[in-house]
């Protein structure tokens, strides 16, 4: 089965671009538009990844990593921050509630898949043949 | 300079940046932040960081001496003289518009494969016609807001290069505010992230997109403002920065 990618951010237009990077690799993207949003989803499709963004409105990143860290049945799924923010303490507090990697915006479409294929086994989309 | 005035980063915070390759502002901008978040700041400490920094003291005096058009005719010479005429308010605005800076250039390049040059000003036509307007406030430790000036004509250009979005895309004003508002959101998070790694611990608004004919630029309240401009092949655009660093304001 392909790895499953949930990716949480308000903001539509990164939801957009991380869809365009793993185009070409067969995984199935799913999305959530807040923290709140993302820990539903993250409970009913038990993703292999969450890309999570810090700041969103009605949960922030922060606090659905811990809430998503005190659940045991989605406390192990490995966590990549996507986020513009980047400062020391900020990271700190992150990295104790435990995180796989941290990616700063801006990115380039590469970026984020090479992230994700340090936790994932990504292969490229089977190619159609035409019958 | 006192031993307050040092910045030495935590080896857990050290390891952290090794690992995730963050980055963070320049030394010299870091320590007059630092001095600021303190409150402690006496002009002969200011004067010695900014002396350490040759291109922040260019600036400040190119700053000071606003008609001079080569050094010869600075009328201010020293970086204690400039910051005399200039005030350290106006010269920490300097200070801190070069984290900012660079996460533009960074945006830019890196989400729409623009080339930036920054230049002064007065070399752009002003926008005075309608224009579109990103706004991004601060309040915490020191407020301040940035704003984005970007023609209108930017909006399908940003739309397809960061998405390969078509202008029927954008004519969803949803859509394409919530395009320019990452672009916001990209540039004041990673100018944020500086300012707190310095001690200037802030929190963001949420970028507010509008179109306006008013290209006057805001200062905040018992703040400093300055404008920046920005060229490439595809595009022209400005950039204000207001901040005021000696208020503390959460709300």
């Amino acid at each position: 089965m392909s790895p499953k990618i949930l990716s949480i951010d308000d903001s539509k237009a990164v939801r957009m671009i991380v869809q365009r990077a793993f185009r070409p690799y067969d995984c199935t993207i799913c999305e959530a538009s807040n923290g709140e949003e993302g820990l539903a989803v993250a409970a009913n499709e038990k993703p292999d990844l969450i890309l999570l963004d810090i700041t969103m409105p009605v949960m922030d990143g922060v606090a659905m990593l811990a809430a998503l860290k005190k659940n045991p049945e989605l406390k192990d799924i490995p966590v990549i921050m996507l986020t513009a923010e980047h400062g020391r303490e900020n990271v700190a507090n992150i990295v104790s509630l435990g995180v796989r990697d941290y990616l700063v915006k801006p990115f380039k479409d590469e970026q984020i898949v090479e992230k994700a294929q340090g936790v994932l086994p990504l292969q490229p989309k089977p190619v159609a043949v035409a019958a | 300079m006192t031993k307050e005035h040092t910045l030495m980063p935590s080896p857990h915070a050290n390891d952290m940046i090794k690992k995730f390759g963050l980055e963070s502002a320049s030394e010299s901008v870091q320590l007059l932040t630092a001095m600021i978040s303190k409150r402690g700041a006496n002009m002969e400490d200011f004067a010695k960081i900014v002396a350490q920094d040759n291109d922040l003291s260019e600036r400040l005096l190119r700053a000071a001496n606003p008609r001079a058009t080569c050094k010869a005719e600075y009328r201010a010479t020293t970086v204690e003289d400039a910051l005399q005429r200039i005030g350290m308010s106006f010269a920490l605005l300097l200070a801190m518009s070069d984290p900012l800076l660079r996460a533009i250039f960074n945006a830019f390049q890196t989400m729409l494969n623009i080339e930036l040059t920054a230049l002064p000003p007065k070399e752009l036509t002003p926008l005075e016609t309608e224009h579109v307007l990103g706004e991004v406030t601060f309040v915490g430790k020191t407020t301040g807001l940035v704003h984005l000036r970007l023609p209108c004509s930017a909006v399908p250009l940003i739309g397809e290069r960061l998405l390969g979005l078509t202008p029927d895309d954008l004519a969803d004003p949803g859509i394409a505010n919530d395009v320019l508002g990452e672009m916001c959101n990209m540039v004041v998070g990673n100018f944020k992230s500086n300012l707190c790694d310095a001690g200037l611990q802030c929190k963001l608004s949420a970028p507010k997109i509008a179109r306006t004919t008013d290209f006057k630029i805001q200062i905040v309240n018992g703040g400093t403002s300055e404008r920046y401009a920005f060229r490439s092949e595809e595009l022209e655009f400005f950039t204000d920065l207001s901040v005021n660093p000696w208020v503390e304001c959460w709300k």
